[in-house]
């Protein structure tokens, strides 16, 4: 059996103001990058770039974007994110970029490295807690997606915005 | 580096052999307008080149030196060097060139050598008695 590989890219959208994040769609993130592919590399890049291409997560709240990209060619795709500065949805241009977190082979070594990633932020603002009510709340958080306690999976990768159960790769 | 050898001591001439591979690669090119009455300088050429590589490859692939060592404006013939990296991307955006200010172009490669000397003369062109 033969399947095609790819890339997927694990992106962060940063914004200015968390709640313009709500405007995003998968389509507008998809034509921002499309068009960033295409400035950085030209029609050639759009093209190699175009095949497989794909928008196949994103989460509006955290602002989260899974990519999917042919491995052949996802260096075309990673090396245009840094160039994007704005993303274009339902008529208005919501400034922001694109912070390449985690480039894997698989959707399932993306979502692990999701959790991982977000315990270590919740651990990094554990340090930031003035009052102890505060400190509570966050330790909670921490124990809740602890990769430790098996029992909760379930409703820990709800938590992180990626438990969809996504087929492997496209074959 | 070059290495000389004389074969014997009166012949008139010497065989040179280049043993490392060159860095440049020389390409002798043919800009064929349609419209006769179109001038152009090296300038305007290389600027039409460097568009054309930006059409296909974009800002950062199109971001390679080259250099147009020569051009002649009554013969629209130009002599370019280019790294051997760039090599592909040069060629393949002057065969994609389809245009000059909207009215239609074409380049022809002529002869694409790693020295320059071997563009002095064209095997092809000659006339044989």
């Amino acid at each position: 059996m033969v399947r095609y590989k790819s890339r997927y890219l694990l992106c962060e959208l940063c914004v200015s103001d968390q709640s313009s994040l709500q405007l995003l769609d998968e389509r507008a993130v998809f034509t921002a990058v499309k068009g960033a592919v295409s400035w950085a590399h030209g029609d050639y890049g759009a093209a190699l770039c175009s095949v497989s291409f794909a928008v196949k997560y994103l989460n509006a709240h955290t602002g989260v974007v899974f990519l999917r990209c042919r491995k052949s060619h996802y260096r075309l795709l990673w090396s245009a994110l840094p160039f994007i500065t704005s993303v274009e949805s339902r008529g208005q241009r919501v400034p922001c970029f694109f912070n390449c977190l985690h480039v894997g082979g698989t959707i399932r070594t993306c979502q692990k490295f999701l959790i991982r990633y977000n315990t270590q932020q919740l651990l990094r603002m554990l340090r930031h807690c003035h009052s102890e009510a505060e400190r509570l709340e966050v330790r909670k958080a921490v124990l809740s997606c602890s990769v430790k306690s098996l029992g909760k999976e379930e409703e820990e990768e709800d938590e992180d915005g990626c438990g969809d159960e996504e087929e492997w790769g496209e074959s | 580096m070059w290495h000389a050898d004389n074969m014997s001591e009166p012949a008139s001439y010497e065989r040179r052999v280049f043993k490392n591979t060159s860095v440049y690669h020389y390409m002798k090119i043919y800009l064929i307008l349609d419209s006769e009455d179109k001038m152009l300088n090296a300038a305007h050429f290389k600027q039409m080149i460097i568009a054309a590589l930006r059409d296909l490859y974009g800002e950062i692939g199109a971001a390679f030196p080259f250099d147009v060592l020569k051009f002649e404006e009554d013969t629209l013939t130009a002599v370019l060097r280019v790294y051997n990296s760039g090599l592909v991307k040069l060629w393949s955006a002057l065969t994609l060139l389809g245009s000059y200010h909207s009215e239609p172009c074409a380049v022809r490669v002529a002869q694409v050598s790693p020295f320059l000397l071997a563009l002095s003369g064209n095997s092809r062109e000659l006339e044989l008695d």
